[in-house]
Order: structure tokens, then C-alpha cells, then sequence
């Protein structure tokens, strides 16, 4: 097996630049996420993966051989590259059995079945081998379009939008079997989400992409930890934004300073705290406007000088109208405004 | 070493502009897509080798040329002013009346409407001859332009009807109740709110209307009008000059882009005018007794003359006079040559509609070409293929025009004439295979052949077996090509009709107008389920 490397890619759809410049590896075996808002991108790089268009600039390698570049795009039905698409785009016409089976068509009748059977059967849906995609589940539908894609065996598997068709108890559960079931076939994936929930638990990394170009290739708790831009923070968890300068070597915060090192003196910047890393206990500095669960956290709103501040706090943590606030410096960024 | 990569040299000069040229001249060609290109250069040769041909200098052409193709000219406007006109006008009325007022047998005649749709107006002309000549039931004799106008009206006006309902009952409902609720009157909605929505789509069906009239041979002749296309015959056969009937083809050709390009631009702003909202069931006008039996009578007498009358009247005829021996032999030989052109014809739709549905340029470009073979009259066709089989001739490519080689000119005309009538429903069954099922195929490995066997004709099928009949049935009533380049001694249903009629042996005509009738009735009741699913 090897690594999948874009280097440099372009695409341009009319007179716009879809991707601009984009370069990263997926290393062989592991999973890797590419997180961004609609419209970044990252369905066009898993299609320039795939094969299905060209590249206009730059080029896409599996260890040394050349899939694409502006000269040669070796075609998509060539590649041996496995996709789950968004929509799952099963063919109506055919069974589960059938679907899985399209792609081994190399193979002997009785071996095709055989091998669509076990791969429906390692998706847990060995007894719906005869029903046709119109009477499988939104879930089941996924998992076909996941065995169909990996029966073949492909050198990579890429996932588009894999989870977000599906409701929020269903889709952590099938996330999580979906991360089993490539585990297990050991294969190098790819895979586009909008969610950074997804793209932090399933991923060994992330490549964050906005408007076509890449804010940064990290592991996910290297990025969440270090992030590279205020994009970046922004795109992993709910971060509170606060303009200052750099006063003595540090910006300040109403709630504490940040030391920037690395920052010239009187440098313009924006400092990014995550809502974690507000700690809150009963006092005077600032006003509570309101307490709302969220998951196993609350999201308190507390407003202090004037601004308002979103900070998660351990769920049901009691505190009064009025809350002091300290800042843990792990989870505040510092980025210098242009 | 990056400057020394070639995939990474041409990333400084690419700019959105450099690259969207460069895409332009790169075309991507498989084993299906190069079908298609060949399926498109096949279908649009006969009418291209006519506008080139024409121009071909020659000395004494331009004279009988000049007169007939006056007269000509003169003759399919004043037919396309009245009988369009009349068609559009009456499809126009029974629209809105089915889709805005609430009468007696709305419904039943909201399809049947569509019916005469199934005959050729040279079926017509014979049903209302026979009825002045034999028997002598019309009080009232159908003759000259006043004839032609009368035919083409009452056979044709089902496709503004068509058009014009399905702008009437969606795009522009909830125009229609907001003028309602500005208290606008019945006939001022109608004027000032309905009509003016639903103006592009009659526009585009009334271009049909008009391109079926210009296209017309046999009606034309039957009444004895100079037309374009009764032009290029007596050109042809009467004059002997091929070079004066390929100039008034020519221009009957241009005749037809014209309609075909005001067909296309209108379809283009119907789709668009009134935007995507959903069509709702809003509530019909009530019509007090009188009016409705007088709406209902209005579309009853379109259906009446249109489809019934001349329907029983030729019945009534061939049961009388109709010969079984006499019509066995055009019988088969229609059933032999509507088989095998509706299947090669097929072949041609199939892929051309499918490397469309691809997104390929080529695919395009074949719809194209297609959509000129249809808007071309099949007399055009024919000279065109004719003309190209006489410059093989002269090649020494060929030796005469055998009878096989006639039945492949026809062949090939009909596919050349026909080829887009079946990409249309073609391509309508393939809006169930999204981009994403042919990238998955593309994925799995599937070829361009595969995909189009396993994914693209499976999927299509229902269409392909409508698409094949309408063909069938389209081939079957095709008259003027048929006449020009069927072999020697080789009759088939409309030739023999034609023939019949030329005649003045109406009665004997009877029998195979009737059989040719009967079978256009069949696509109708596939054509009309799909109205009425759009109707609901």
C-alpha cells in the first residue's frame, strides 16, 4: 500500500478557482479527513481523487505512479480507487447482492456472489441481500454503498459527505461501524465532512480546507491544540474572539493575558479562546445571561465589559448571577490581524 | 527539481481563462462516444448535403428554381398564416378552458383532445375527400387553401393544447389566483394574466404546429397547392431539374430552422418564465349550464373533426370498399420497413441520448444534429440522402440505386428524420440515473460499453420501449421520403394510400389511411398517460 500525495492542485470551474493550489498526503492505511465549509472545496479533491474530472494544474500520485495531471488523467474505471458517494448513488435496478457485486466483474459468477455476500455480511446486512435500494433503510443504503465500494478491493477508499444524511443517534452509531468495517480491511480512506465532531473522532488526520486552499494538515489533536489560523480555531469548537495588541510580550483579555513570543511589539492581533477554556466560579466580574445544556457540558453566556462570551462548563455546575472568570492559557491562540 | 516537473511547470500561467481554453480543444473518447459522433455525422448528412448542394452553381437551375420556389413560398406562407393560426388559436382555447373551467366531461376530454395527434394530415385530407366524394355526407366541400388551412387546424392544434395546458395548469397558478384576488375577471385573467405567462409555451408548440405544416407533402397535394415541399417534388419529377428541387429544399429547410430555433428559444423561456413553483389544484371557474355545454361542445368538436369524424368516415369507407389482398402487401412491407427503421433508429437515439445525459460535447452536438434531421422535412431528407448516394455514383463507389441500396437510403433517411423524436423520451427516462450512478459505475471499474448495457439501458427501459414505438408508428405514417426512395414496385401503407388518393379512388384509399390512423392511436395512449400523471 501506498501514500496518496496531491501536490499543487488546481481546478477551476468557468471563471472561478475551485481549488487553488492544494497539496497533501493521505498515508497508506490511515483515515483521513478533509473538513471545511460548503463550497471549500472538498467534494471537487475527492473527484479529482476518483478520476471523475481532470486536474487543471498540479498532480495527484499513488506512491510513484502518476493518476493525474494536466497532461494525463488516468480514467476513472483505471484507478482502483473506492467511492462512497454523498447521495450513496446505489443503481435502482439491481439488488445489495447485485450492487456490491457490479465492481467484480473479473470474477467467476459463483466467486462474485460468494465475495458480495460476505462483504454485505461484514456490513451486518447479509439478509438484505435481495432487497433493492428503494426498501433499504437510509442507514442500510450507506452500508451497501460502503461494501460496494470496498468488495473490489480498491488501493484507497474515498467518502463523501459519508454521515450527513442520517439523523444524530444513527449516524454516531454508524460512524462508528463504518471506522470498524475500514479498520478492518486495513485500507487508506479519505473522507469529506462538513462536521468538525466527525472529522476529530474518526480521523488520524485533518486536512482543513476553505475556499480551495488548505489552512492546515495536522493530527486532529494537533490542530485542535494548535491550531494555525483563527479559521482553524474556529472550524474545531466554539472559540470567543477578542482584538487587542501586544503589550510587554503578551495580549491581554478581560480575563487574563496570553503570552505571543513570537509577536513584534504593539503587533495588531486577534485572540481566540476556546469555550472550554473559561473556567467560571461564583463571584462578581461578570453576568450570567443564560445556561443551556449541550451534551455533557452547559453553554453558559456570561457578558463582562460590555462584550458577551460563550464558555462550556462541566454540566449543572451551580453558579450564581454574577461569576468570576479565569482563562487557561492551553486553550487561547494568538494570531497576529492583517 | 519542481521547476523540472512538467505537472508543475504550467502552474504559474494557469489561469481560469488559460485553463477553461485548454479544456475547451481536449476531448475525451471512448468506444460509446465516438458511436455517438458517428450517429450525429449519419443523421444530420442528408440535410447539410442539401444546404452545401444547393449551392453548388449551375446554369439553367436558377430560373425553374426562381418561379416555383415564389409560388412556393407563397403557398406554405399563406397555409402556415391560416392553418397555424387556426391551430394555434383552437389549441390555445381548449387549454384553458381544460385547465382554468370547471365543465361537463372535463376530464375525459382533457385527453382526448390529444387524439389527433394520431393521424398525418394527409389521412385527414383523404377521411374529409372521402366524405365530399363518396356517400356524399359533408354538406360542404373541403378544397384549395381554405381546405388545406381547415385539416392542418383541427389535426395539428393538439400540440399548442399540449403546451399551452401544461403551462396553464403549473407555471402560472399562482399568478393566476393572485390576479384573482386582485379581483380580476374570468377573461381578464385570462387576457391580461394567463395568456401572456403561457405566451412562450404556445409560441414553442405552435412552432411544432408550423414546422409539420411546412414539412407537409401529402395533404398539400391532395388539395393541390404549390407549397415548398409539393415544390420539390414537381421540381424533381415533372421538371426533371434535381438542381432547382435541392434550392427549393433548401430553402424549406431554412424555413424549418427558423421554427425549430423559435421552438427552441420559447421552450428555453417557458421552463423558465414563473419560476419552480409547485403546481397546486387551483380552483377551477364554474360555468354557469350554458357556458359549460358550451365549452364542453367546443372541445367535443375538436375531438370531433380531428380524430372521430374522419376516424369513423374511414372506417365506414373501408369496411364498404376495403380489398384484404389489396392492402396485405403495403402491410408487410410497412411492418418489415418501420421495424427495421425504428430499431436502427433506436440504436442511433439511444446513444446519442445517453452520451448527452454524460455531459460529453458530443453528446450535445448529436442532440443538435438530431434536432435538424426532425426539424427537416422528409423530402428534404430524402434529396439529401439521394443526392449523396448519386455523388458515391459518380465516385464509382456505387453502381445505380439497387433495391437494397434504396431500402439502406431509407433506412437512413428515416433514422436521419427520426433519431431525435427518440431521443426525447430517452433522455426523459434517464433523469432517473443521476450523474453520481454513472460516476459510481466509472469507479467500479465499468467501461463506457458496460455501463451503457448494465446501468444506462436497464434504467431507460420503459423509455426505450416507448421510444420505440413512437418510432415504429412515426416511420409507418412517413410519407414524402418514402415516396422518393422506396424501390421500384415497393408499397407500403402510405404509399399505397397516396397512391390511391392521387387517383381520385378515395374509397380504395380508405383502407390503408384507416390501418395508418389506428396505429398512431397507439403511442397516443402512452402519450396521454403521461398527461394526465402531469395533469394530477
Amino acid at each position: 500500500m501506498s501514500d496518496i500525495v496531491i501536490r499543487d492542485v488546481r481546478r477551476c470551474y468557468g471563471l472561478a478557482h475551485a481549488l487553488d493550489g492544494v497539496s497533501f498526503t493521505a498515508d497508506a492505511g490511515k483515515v483521513l479527513a478533509l473538513l471545511g465549509p460548503s463550497g471549500s472545496g472538498k467534494s471537487t479533491v475527492l473527484r479529482l481523487i476518483a478520476g471523475l474530472e481532470p486536474v487543471d494544474a498540479g498532480s495527484i500520485r499513488v506512491g510513484d505512479e502518476l493518476l493525474s495531471s494536466p497532461q494525463h488523467t488516468l480514467p476513472a474505471e483505471a484507478r482502483r480507487i473506492g467511492v462512497v458517494f454523498q447521495d450513496y448513488a446505489l443503481f435502482p435496478h439491481l439488488t445489495a447482492a447485485e450492487n456490491v457485486a457490479f465492481g467484480l466483474a473479473g470474477l467467476p459468477r459463483t466467486e462474485r456472489e460468494q465475495s458480495a455476500l460476505n462483504w454485505l455480511d461484514r456490513v451486518g446486512l447479509k439478509r438484505r441481500a435481495g432487497a433493492y435500494p428503494h426498501e433499504l433503510s437510509g442507514g442500510e443504503q450507506q452500508r451497501v454503498a460502503l461494501a460496494r465500494a470496498l468488495a473490489p478491493t480498491p488501493r484507497a477508499v474515498l467518502l463523501d459527505e459519508p454521515f450527513s444524511g442520517l439523523d444524530s443517534v444513527l449516524r454516531a452509531e454508524l460512524r462508528d461501524a463504518t471506522l470498524q468495517t475500514l479498520a478492518e480491511a486495513k485500507i487508506t480512506t479519505l473522507f469529506v465532512t462538513h462536521d468538525a465532531e466527525d472529522a476529530l473522532q474518526a480521523a488520524d488526520k485533518l486536512v482543513l480546507l476553505k475556499a480551495g486552499r488548505v489552512l492546515q494538515e495536522a493530527a486532529p489533536r494537533h490542530a485542535y491544540d494548535a491550531p494555525a489560523s483563527l479559521e482553524v480555531a474556529a472550524a474545531l469548537g466554539p472559540i470567543n474572539v477578542f482584538a487587542g495588541r501586544v503589550l510587554n510580550g503578551a495580549a491581554a483579555t478581560p480575563f487574563g493575558t496570553v503570552f505571543t513570543p513570537h509577536l513584534p511589539e504593539g503587533a495588531p492581533v486577534q485572540v481566540a479562546v476556546r469555550a472550554e477554556a473559561l473556567r467560571l466560579t461564583p463571584g462578581s466580574q461578570a453576568r450570567v445571561l443564560s445556561v443551556r445544556p449541550h451534551g455533557a457540558h452547559d453553554l453558559v453566556r456570561i457578558e463582562a465589559n460590555g462584550g458577551a462570551w460563550r464558555v462550556l462548563t462541566p454540566a449543572r455546575t451551580p453558579l450564581g448571577e454574577r461569576v468570576d472568570v479565569t482563562l487557561d492559557p492551553a486553550g487561547a491562540f494568538v494570531f497576529q490581524a492583517d | 527539481m519542481t521547476a523540472l516537473d512538467p505537472t508543475t511547470a504550467s502552474l504559474e500561467s494557469a489561469t481560469p481563462q488559460s485553463v477553461a481554453r485548454a479544456r475547451r480543444l481536449k476531448l475525451r473518447l471512448d468506444g460509446v462516444t465516438a458511436g455517438a459522433a458517428i450517429a450525429a455525422i449519419i443523421c444530420a448528412a442528408p440535410a447539410f448535403a442539401v444546404l452545401v448542394l444547393a449551392l453548388w452553381p449551375s446554369d439553367n437551375a436558377a430560373a425553374f428554381g426562381g418561379a416555383l420556389l415564389r409560388d412556393g413560398a407563397v403557398g406554405t406562407l399563406l397555409l402556415v398564416v391560416f392553418g397555424g393560426g387556426g391551430a394555434i388559436a383552437l389549441g390555445a382555447i381548449a387549454a384553458w378552458l381544460v385547465a382554468a373551467c370547471a365543465f361537463p366531461g372535463r376530464r375525459l376530454l382533457a385527453w382526448l383532445l390529444v387524439l389527433p395527434l394520431a393521424a398525418p394530415s394527409y389521412v385527414l385530407a383523404y377521411a374529409y375527400a372521402g366524405m365530399t366524394w363518396a356517400g356524399g355526407a359533408s354538406p360542404v366541400a373541403l378544397t384549395g387553401i381554405p381546405g388545406a388551412a381547415f385539416v392542418y387546424a383541427v389535426g395539428l392544434y393538439p400540440y399548442v393544447y399540449l403546451a399551452a395546458s401544461a403551462a396553464f395548469a403549473r407555471r402560472s397558478s399562482s399568478a393566476i389566483e393572485a390576479a384573482r384576488t386582485l379581483g380580476a375577471k374570468p377573461l381578464d385573467v385570462f387576457w391580461r394574466a394567463a395568456l401572456p405567462l403561457a405566451r412562450p409555451a404556445i409560441a414553442a408548440g405552435g412552432a411544432l404546429a408550423l414546422m409539420e405544416i411546412a414539412a407537409d407533402y401529402g395533404a398539400a397535394h391532395h388539395f393541390g397547392l404549390t407549397t415548398l415541399s409539393t415544390a420539390v417534388f414537381r421540381a424533381w419529377y415533372a421538371h426533371g431539374e434535381p438542381q432547382a428541387a435541392l434550392q427549393i429544399a433548401s430553402a424549406l429547410l431554412a424555413a424549418a430552422l427558423v421554427l425549430l430555433w423559435i421552438e427552441r428559444s420559447a421552450r428555453g423561456r417557458a421552463s423558465y418564465a414563473g419560476g419552480l413553483t409547485r403546481a397546486h389544484d387551483t380552483g377551477r371557474y364554474a360555468l354557469s349550464p350554458v357556458a359549460g355545454i358550451a365549452a364542453a361542445s367546443f372541445c367535443t368538436g375538436l375531438v370531433v373533426f380531428g380524430a372521430a369524424l374522419p376516424l369513423a368516415w374511414l372506417a365506414r369507407l373501408a369496411l364498404l370498399h376495403g380489398q384484404v389482398e389489396d392492402i396485405l402487401e403495403p402491410l408487410g412491407n410497412s411492418i418489415l420497413l418501420a421495424m427495421g427503421g425504428a430499431a436502427v433508429t433506436l440504436v442511433f437515439a439511444t446513444i446519442i441520448a445517453v452520451v448527452a445525459r454524460r455531459a460529453g460535447a458530443i453528446g450535445r452536438i448529436g442532440a443538435y444534429a438530431a434536432g435538424l434531421g426532425y426539424a427537416a422535412p422528409g423530402a428534404v431528407i430524402a434529396l439529401g440522402a439521394l443526392a449523396l448516394f448519386g455523388l458515391a455514383r459518380d465516385a464509382g463507389w456505387i453502381s445505380g440505386l439497387s433495391a437494397a441500396l434504396a431500402l439502406t437510403a431509407l433506412v437512413w433517411a428515416y433514422a436521419a428524420r427520426f433519431a431525435a423524436a427518440g431521443v426525447q423520451p430517452i433522455d426523459a427516462g434517464l433523469t432517473r440515473l443521476s450523474k453520481g450512478i454513472d460516476a459510481a459505475a466509472r469507479t467500479l471499474g465499468a467501461n463506457a460499453w458496460r455501463r451503457l448495457a448494465r446501468i444506462d439501458a436497464p434504467i431507460a427501459a420503459p423509455s426505450l420501449a416507448a421510444a420505440g414505438l413512437i418510432l415504429f408508428v412515426e416511420i409507418l405514417k412517413e410519407l414524402p421520403a418514402t415516396l422518393i426512395l422506396r424501390p421500384f414496385d415497393f408499397d407500403t401503407l402510405a404509399v399505397r394510400a397516396y397512391a390511391y388518393a392521387s387517383d381520385e379512388r378515395l374509397l380504395e384509399a380508405a383502407a390503408p389511411a384507416l390501418l395508418i390512423f389506428v396505429a398512431g392511436l397507439l403511442p397516443m395512449l402512452l402519450l396521454t398517460r403521461g398527461v394526465l400523471k402531469s395533469a394530477r
